[in-house]
């Protein structure tokens, strides 16, 4: 038996030992740091590496099957990376990391030799896919791939239907012009502004005032720009044909050159060369609150009778506009400019709206070429209008009429560029 | 004190257009340069309020915005600064918050223009960003944090050449370095070496451009500030996923400053802005009712029903 | 300096607001002023970004020549032809060369980003959208009304057609559509005018008279 007193010496050891069989305990619970030892993640199968189609070269796609460990099995891949070398020994070099879920890495370079990471057409190249770990010395490497090279397409496939489009179109504008040189008589509505221009031309003559042509902000590569030329060139001739004078100030120095050679052709046509002046088509200024600040000068001082505002215009439309009110003009407007339109309808007398802009210089013309140009625009708007109504019945009745097929119809419309 | 004769004088104006409403209907109406005068009170006077009203976050914002905070800190983005001074009231404070944002959320800024001034109101962005105490914390260097490679002429053109190279279009920066030399543009040579692009855009050149050819040619992400006039005629590039989303005008920049905890000139204009609309609106309707109540007049001249 | 730039700014700003009263000597004189600047200011940025930096730098100064540049200004110097109008007809030719670039270039990405993308789009949220278990019903409503603005203002731009009797019917319809549309647009328009009178009221009462900031 012991005695107490024995006991009370042995108790530090026995709290010695109770202390370390509980720590030993707690420790044994806790995990062994995770990151400790990391094992190699399944790499990726299926490596394939082919040519990118529809570009310019310069491109090649590799596509894998991705690793099992990728959101599976270990789960512990985090991302892959892409290489490349020139031999299937290597040395190979990293092109492309991408993260987990991957399985598709385009490796495309500029078309231009000695720019950084080019990659040259028909050379061979060879590639290899490592599925990553959060250790960066942990990794898994496919079997290579190649060889494959890089070479440019003529022809870019998802852009087909692109191609139908503008050869229907062509087919059509091609059949209405060719209707319209033959002489027959295209119609087209009326339209109440185009009207109102020989009126106010009238109207200027009358009042012994000259008449104010402002193409606008555009460039001569903008489509109301040049359809702009061609109402000019009718007002311009009527211009001539009762001897009004005209006033052209011009934004635009290459518009400017486009606009004297139009006024001049047209003083010529109606039998009145000596009456063109040289002055009356100028250019202003390249900055557009300069050149509305002296358009506006140029309303107040020569008091035209009749404004008309054809082309693109901006913030400076109703500037403009109201200035001309102010000088008591009459105003004739049309512009493919959105924004600009509702100040033109509100500040001016005729407004072209949008598209009336391009079939009033038809209209106003009688050129077969945009005669015939108009009438398969028009064409195809309907068959733009009927195939998206007809998309849309598709879309949403494919599924109950068993025709699936049906419901990619959109897909018609989707450009792959 | 500037406060309370601002709003002093705000009530008395708003009063007095009930006077102006019954001038109108008398057939008495005002002259237009009293309209002017109440225009430019309406917009002077807020200016001097130090009142930030309250302001939700349209979902075109929140989007841009979604997209800006998911960039990784080193991304590329490209900015496009297409526009001059005339729409700097209303673009500028939207890039100087951009700026701000990229510069503490270490974004790498490629600048470039398409509008010869653009590159200008890019620096006049920059020099007040690195105002901003949180950015001057620590250096931005030019040529490794951002770099401004200028004007170039050639409107969408440029763009498209960019889609092969941004080399050819801009072989050197601001400061006449040549391009290799640029350590942030190193291994930049295309769109697919950038991130994202943030163009600023007033007209055109700008960002229907971009959207033509940046993002359905070259696949880019794109977001967009836009003047208030041109926001109407991108909304559709908005709704059919071309951009990533869009700031529109002055309340589109007041809405970012607001996203990105930026405090900014667009907040401080809003106020002028609503009261000026508020102005204008009342005008409107004042002519509108008169217009009817003239017209039922001169139907019935004695005022017979 | 600043100061000096600070001041002439603000009287140029007061003289071509004072157009607002009538016109006056000052506000001419403003004007000339204002267009000169710009004139003067565009040559020397075009000068120095096109034909400096871009020309004189890359084609002809640096090692590595981009000899396309030569094209672009064989171009160019041919537009100068107009100014002898014996020569006159040559101009055309550059100018013919950027009107077809440009046909070309628009064809296709008009196509694409105006017409095709956005058919496909609208195809695709009348189909998404639908679903009433899937949307709101003012996202469905939405998405129907934005279908009858399609295609009744694609029919009011129908120049083929008389617009009488339904056809008629459904181009007022378009027309209606497209007055809400340009509404809307001029609301945002006066927002984006205010803007920029807020802007130069900022820059009168903060950077001039200091009277805030």
């Amino acid at each position: 038996m012991f005695s107490v007193l024995k006991m009370k010496k042995y108790l530090g050891v026995f709290y010695l030992i109770a202390l370390v069989v509980i720590y030993s305990t707690i420790a044994a619970q806790v995990p062994v740091d995770a990151t400790a030892v990391v094992h190699p993640p399944a790499p990726v199968t299926g490596l394939t590496a082919s040519d990118t189609d529809s570009d310019h070269g310069h491109s090649i796609t590799v596509n894998w099957k991705p690793s099992t460990d990728d959101g599976g099995g270990a789960n512990s891949v985090i991302g892959y990376r892409i290489m490349r070398s020139n031999s299937p020994e290597g040395p190979f070099d990293t092109v492309g990391i991408v993260p987990l879920g991957s399985k598709t890495f385009e490796n495309s370079s500029s078309i231009e030799a000695g720019t950084t990471g080019f990659i040259p057409d028909d050379t061979n190249f060879y590639f290899r896919v490592d599925a990553l770990t959060a250790d960066p010395a942990v990794f898994s490497s496919s079997e290579g791939t190649g060889p494959v090279h890089s070479y440019g397409q003529w022809f870019n496939k998802g852009l087909y239907p692109v191609l139908w489009a503008v050869i229907i179109f062509t087919v059509l504008t091609v059949m209405f012009v060719s209707a319209a040189k033959k002489g027959k008589e295209l119609y087209v509505r009326p339209l109440a502004g185009i009207e109102a221009v020989d009126d106010a031309i009238g109207r200027a003559t009358e009042m012994g005032r000259p008449i104010l042509y402002v193409f606008g902000l555009g460039t001569a590569s903008d489509i109301a720009t040049i359809a702009s030329f061609t109402i000019l060139s009718r007002v311009a001739k009527r211009v001539a044909e009762y001897q009004t004078s005209l006033i052209v100030p011009c934004y635009d120095p290459i518009v400017m050159a486009v606009a004297q050679d139009v006024v001049k052709t047209a003083y010529m046509d109606a039998g009145r060369p000596n009456d063109y002046k040289e002055d009356a088509v100028h250019f202003i200024t390249n900055a557009q609150f300069a050149y509305v600040g002296a358009v506006n000068g140029i309303m107040l001082r020569e008091l035209p009778a009749t404004n008309i505002y054809m082309g693109k215009f901006f913030a400076e439309s109703l500037m403009l506009a109201e200035t001309g009110v102010v000088s008591g003009s009459i105003q004739i407007a049309g512009t493919d400019e959105i924004a600009q339109i509702p100040f033109f309808v509100v500040a001016c007398d005729y407004t072209l709206i949008g598209e009336e802009l391009f079939a009033a210089s038809a209209y106003l013309g009688r050129e077969p070429l945009l005669l015939g140009s108009l009438k398969a625009q028009d064409y195809a708007k309907a068959a733009v209008l009927v195939l998206a109504l007809f998309g849309i019945l598709a879309v949403n009745f494919a599924g109950d009429l068993g025709m699936a097929w049906l419901a990619n119809f959109k897909e018609l419309f989707k450009v792959i560029d | 004190m500037l406060n309370t004769l601002a709003i002093i004088i705000l009530s008395l104006m708003g009063a007095s257009l009930i006077y102006v409403l019954y001038r109108t209907i008398d057939g008495r109406p005002v002259e237009r340069r009293i309209v002017f005068a109440y225009i430019g009170l309406a917009v002077m006077l807020p200016l001097m309020m130090k009142v930030t009203p309250p302001l939700p976050i349209t979902t075109d914002v929140q989007k841009l915005y979604e997209h800006i905070v998911k960039l990784p800190p080193g991304s590329k983005v490209l900015c496009a600064f297409d526009f001059d001074p005339p729409s700097a009231p209303e673009l500028q404070p939207m890039a100087v918050a951009f700026v701000k944002y990229a510069f503490k959320h270490d974004l790498k800024l490629i600048i470039m223009g398409l509008w010869p001034q653009g590159p200008q109101q890019a620096n006049m962005a920059l020099q007040e960003a690195f105002r901003d105490s949180l950015v001057a914390v620590k250096p931005h260097e030019e040529g490794i944090d951002w770099v401004n490679l200028g004007f170039q002429s050639g409107n969408e053109f440029v763009i498209l050449s960019m889609g092969d190279g941004f080399k050819r279009m801009f072989p050197r920066d601001t400061r006449l370095i040549p391009y290799d030399s640029i350590p942030i543009l190193k291994n930049v040579v295309n769109f697919s070496n950038i991130d994202f692009i943030m163009n600023f855009g007033a007209g055109y050149p700008g960002t229907r451009e971009w959207v033509q050819i940046g993002v359905d040619r070259y696949k880019s992400d794109l977001g967009a500030g836009t003047t208030a006039v041109q926001a109407t005629e991108v909304y559709p590039y908005l709704s059919s996923g071309q951009l990533v989303g869009l700031l529109g005008g002055m309340s589109g920049a007041a809405e970012f400053e607001k996203v990105l905890a930026e405090k900014g000139k667009a907040s401080t204009f809003i106020l002028a802005q609503m009261f000026g609309h508020a102005t204008v609106m009342a005008f409107v309707i004042i002519g509108n009712v008169a217009f009817f109540v003239l017209g039922r007049k001169k139907k019935n001249p004695e005022g017979n029903n | 300096m600043e100061l000096l730039g600070i001041w002439i700014g603000a009287i140029l700003t007061l003289g071509i607001f004072s157009f607002l009263y009538k016109d006056n000597p000052v506000y001419k004189v403003t004007e000339a002023i204002f267009i000169g600047v710009s004139a003067g200011y565009y040559a020397i940025v075009y000068f120095f970004d096109s034909i400096y930096k871009k020309f004189w730098l890359g084609a002809v100064v640096a090692a590595e020549k981009d000899l396309m540049l030569y094209g672009g200004a064989v171009l160019g110097l041919l537009f100068l032809s107009r100014l002898y109008s014996k020569t006159s007809w040559i101009a055309r030719w550059p100018l013919a060369f950027i009107v077809g670039a440009t046909a070309g270039l628009y064809m296709m990405t008009y196509f694409v980003t105006n017409g095709m993308n956005q058919v496909a789009s609208t195809i695709s949220d009348v189909a998404q959208k639908s679903d009433l278990a899937g949307s709101s019903w003012a996202e469905v409503l939405g998405t129907y009304v934005i279908l009858v603005g399609v295609v009744t203002g694609l029919i009011y731009f129908f120049f083929s057609k008389e617009h009488k009797g339904a056809f008629g019917a459904a181009a007022k319809v378009g027309i209606w559509f497209l007055m809400v549309t340009f509404g809307a647009s001029f609301g945002y328009t006066v927002m984006s005018r205010m803007s920029l009178l807020i802007g130069r009221m900022d820059f009168l009462l903060g950077d001039w008279l200091r009277i805030i900031n």
